[in-house]
């Protein structure tokens, strides 16, 4: 028989007692909060399927992510879980092929139980699930794919209300980045990007919000990198040729990389003045370009690991780097507050029923290492404020910082519900 | 404008010149060996890796990296022929093929365990970082040297399999194998040395990518190795002289598609793989079998 001194018999009838009588005084009253009053709800333990890409070329993404929410699972676990109950976490291989997004789901729900479901990084695989979240019913949190479609097309107008967006989407890389683009002293643009649906669109959206902005823009060039490009010395020529004013590119990852090493060497720098990338503030990037980072462009990403500079930041990056000896990349941060998430939607709710926490997250509010995220309602997109800044050495760091930095409020460039006609697209008028 | 072609011409030179010598192993090693090695790709990683652990980590330059860094992947090489590959030739082709794309498999996994899943960039050279002026823009003196060994490499093949004792036994083996061991040719031994030779030129090809991809992830073997088929199919399989013209081909043809037809860029190379195969189906140089 298990041995029980008097005060820890004294603790446990107290807490029993407390329960009890915050359940007779009913609800609103005395909401009972924390472990003791939700444990009888839920049955254990809470599943996490998450998704991201661990082999080829990009591999690096999904070892972060896994970095980013293995913490926020070993964080809450050693707390004593959500609710009381233990989180159990699995990750597999995206690929970034559609097909294997789609059987990882599957995998996830049907054969392993999952509760709630997290990652993915390609828009086409996004875009590939979406069709199936509401037979497979489960949350899924999306934390590195970007198109604006998942959450425009799927979410607010086809109505499928499982899938919600932790990070910002290509309203950042091409609206926030043409606010950024109007105040610089450059008329004419091109574009060195992705050859794919991503690229594609934040062209698109860059140059009509430009356009807008500041009458008399024009865009003299563009040249299309496939996946997979290791030369861009023909890409870099037709911007040559072109002779603009700003460059803007979402390329990313090693491409960025390569783009940029080349670039560097082509005497691009020298000729173009402006140049801005959407991704560029990657940590991926900033490490490996290290100290041949060129100084002065105009970088952004999902999260910055010093932005915002408060506690709660400042101390995440310090246990993220005490648990892996990495900087956070963005899809850290995204990893660790999707688990967050998870947990604020439980405990508010007091269920992990896929119902109970899409009502939940619909329109929550929640602090992040990122800051405070709102979910927006219509649309399931997390709106929170990311900087745009220049590159800049600082002796502290073994890579180029966001130097000199402006931050656009979300709310004032993310399209808006109804995604058409009049005031859906920045520049607002009202 | 005529700035603009010369430098293209020059980026589609150095473009072809690194497939080349990836698509002359693969197809030295098909030549003889009769095997498509899909992991020869690995090879090309495993070289880009292990010349830059020797520059890292053993505090030595460049140009030792590259002797040093293909010798390791040699060993590798080595092994995977004397002990895996020399079973499975005597059986169907898509043994071969499923063995080697496992060893594809296994190198992308080994290097993750070693050396990281993130992308690796080492620092740009200081001797040959620079850029040398060509009709005003800049073109780097790396992409030259790029475009001068390679068809160094290709004329030591060609002396090396044309004009030396060794070149003489690989081509009697390849042609008759019963005949040449008949008479006294130890052929498996001879087709081992073959592989490695191939492994080592795949691993410099990976060793002199580094510094003009800028980065190293596992499985940036498997974008070269599809080029490197393309080309050596192009060019007729087996065919050295056939992958040196091949690679040149398609090198410049990418680059001129990239600057001046955008649209078309990615689908110029299959359609000219597919007219040349139409037309002759054993490639430009390749032997009817």
């Amino acid at each position: 028989m298990e041995k029980m001194d008097r005060r820890d018999f004294l603790k446990r009838v107290g807490a029993g007692a407390l329960v009890t009588g915050a359940g007779a005084l009913g609800s609103g009253v005395m909401v009972p909060t924390g472990l003791w009053a939700q444990a009888p709800k839920i049955k254990g333990p809470i599943k996490v399927g998450y998704q991201a890409v661990l082999s080829g070329t990009l591999a690096g993404y999904g070892e972060f992510h896994k970095m980013g929410a293995q913490l926020a699972v070993e964080e809450i676990n050693q707390k004593g879980g959500i609710a009381g109950v233990k989180v159990e976490i699995e990750f597999r291989d995206s690929t970034m092929k559609p097909d294997d997004a789609i059987k990882n789901a599957r995998y996830f729900v049907d054969s392993w139980g999952a509760d709630y479901l997290a990652g993915v990084d390609s828009s086409g695989q996004a875009l590939a699930l979406a069709p199936i979240m509401d037979k497979l019913d489960r949350v899924l949190m999306v934390t590195h794919a970007a198109t604006e479609k998942l959450t425009e097309e799927w979410v607010f107008k086809k109505g499928i209300k499982q899938i919600f967006r932790m990070v910002n989407s290509t309203y950042h890389d091409s609206n926030a980045a043409a606010f950024i683009a109007k105040d610089l002293p450059a008329l004419k643009w091109a574009t060195v990007s992705p050859k794919y649906e991503y690229g594609f669109t934040c062209w698109k959206l860059f140059q009509e919000t430009l356009k807008k902005l500041k009458p008399g823009v024009s865009f003299p060039a563009e040249s299309w990198a496939p996946a997979g490009t290791t030369d861009f010395r023909s890409h870099i020529n037709t911007i040559m040729d072109a002779n603009p004013d700003g460059l803007y590119s979402t390329e990313w990852a090693g491409e960025l990389i390569t783009f940029l090493k080349q670039a560097k060497q082509a005497g691009l720098f020298d000729k173009v003045k402006h140049v801005m990338l959407p991704v560029g503030a990657a940590m991926d990037v900033l490490e490996g370009m290290g100290a041949e980072m060129p100084d002065n462009l105009w970088i952004s990403g999902r999260y910055f690991f010093l932005y915002p500079n408060n506690k709660d930041n400042n101390d995440w990056v310090a246990r993220f780097r005490k648990r892996w000896n990495h900087y956070p990349a963005y899809v850290s941060e995204a990893g660790y507050s999707a688990i967050y998430a998870l947990k604020a939607a439980v405990e508010k709710s007091g269920s992990k029923e896929t119902k109970a926490l899409i009502q939940t997250l619909e329109g929550m509010e929640l602090d992040t290492p990122a800051g405070r995220r709102l979910f927006r309602k219509e649309d399931h997109q997390a709106m929170y404020d990311v900087p745009w800044g220049k590159t800049k050495g600082d002796p502290k760091y073994p890579f180029k910082i966001m130097g000199e930095s402006k931050v656009i409020p979300a709310k004032s460039y993310f399209s808006r519900p109804p995604f058409e006609g009049p005031g859906a697209d920045p520049p607002f008028s009202s | 404008m005529l700035q603009s072609v010369v430098q293209v011409i020059l980026a589609g030179l150095s473009t072809g010149m690194f497939i080349w010598l990836v698509a002359s192993g693969l197809t030295l090693i098909f030549g003889v060996l009769g095997v498509l090695n899909f992991a020869h790709g690995s090879f090309y990683m495993l070289g880009a890796y292990f010349c830059f652990t020797v520059l890292k980590y053993m505090g030595a330059n460049f140009w030792l990296g590259l002797i040093l860094g293909p010798l390791c992947v040699c060993v590798i090489g080595f092994i995977v022929e004397r002990f895996f590959l020399r079973y499975v030739y005597h059986i169907a082709l898509p043994y071969q093929l499923l063995l080697t794309f496992a060893f594809v498999l296994i190198f992308d996994n080994l290097v993750k365990i070693v050396w990281g899943a993130g992308s690796i960039s080492p620092p740009a050279l200081a001797a040959l970082g620079g850029s040398v002026d060509v009709l005003g823009r800049k073109f780097p003196i790396y992409n030259i040297l790029i475009i001068v060994v390679g068809p160094l490499v290709a004329l030591a093949l060609w002396g090396m399999i044309e004009k030396t004792w060794w070149g003489r036994i690989i081509r009697a083996s390849s042609s008759d194998r019963e005949m040449a061991s008949a008479i006294g040719v130890r052929v498996p031994a001879l087709f081992t040395s073959v592989f490695v030779f191939g492994t080592w030129l795949g691993a410099l090809g990976g060793g002199l990518a580094v510094p003009y991809v800028g980065i190293m992830t596992s499985g940036m073997g498997e974008t070269i190795i599809i080029e490197a088929f393309i080309v050596a199919v192009i060019g007729g399989l087996g065919s050295l002289k056939g992958a040196f013209v091949g690679a040149l081909v398609i090198g410049v043809l990418t680059a001129f598609g990239t600057r001046f037809f955008p649209t078309f860029d990615m689908f110029l190379t299959f359609i000219l793989m597919a007219g040349i195969l139409l037309w002759r189906p054993q490639g430009l140089f390749g032997v009817a079998r």
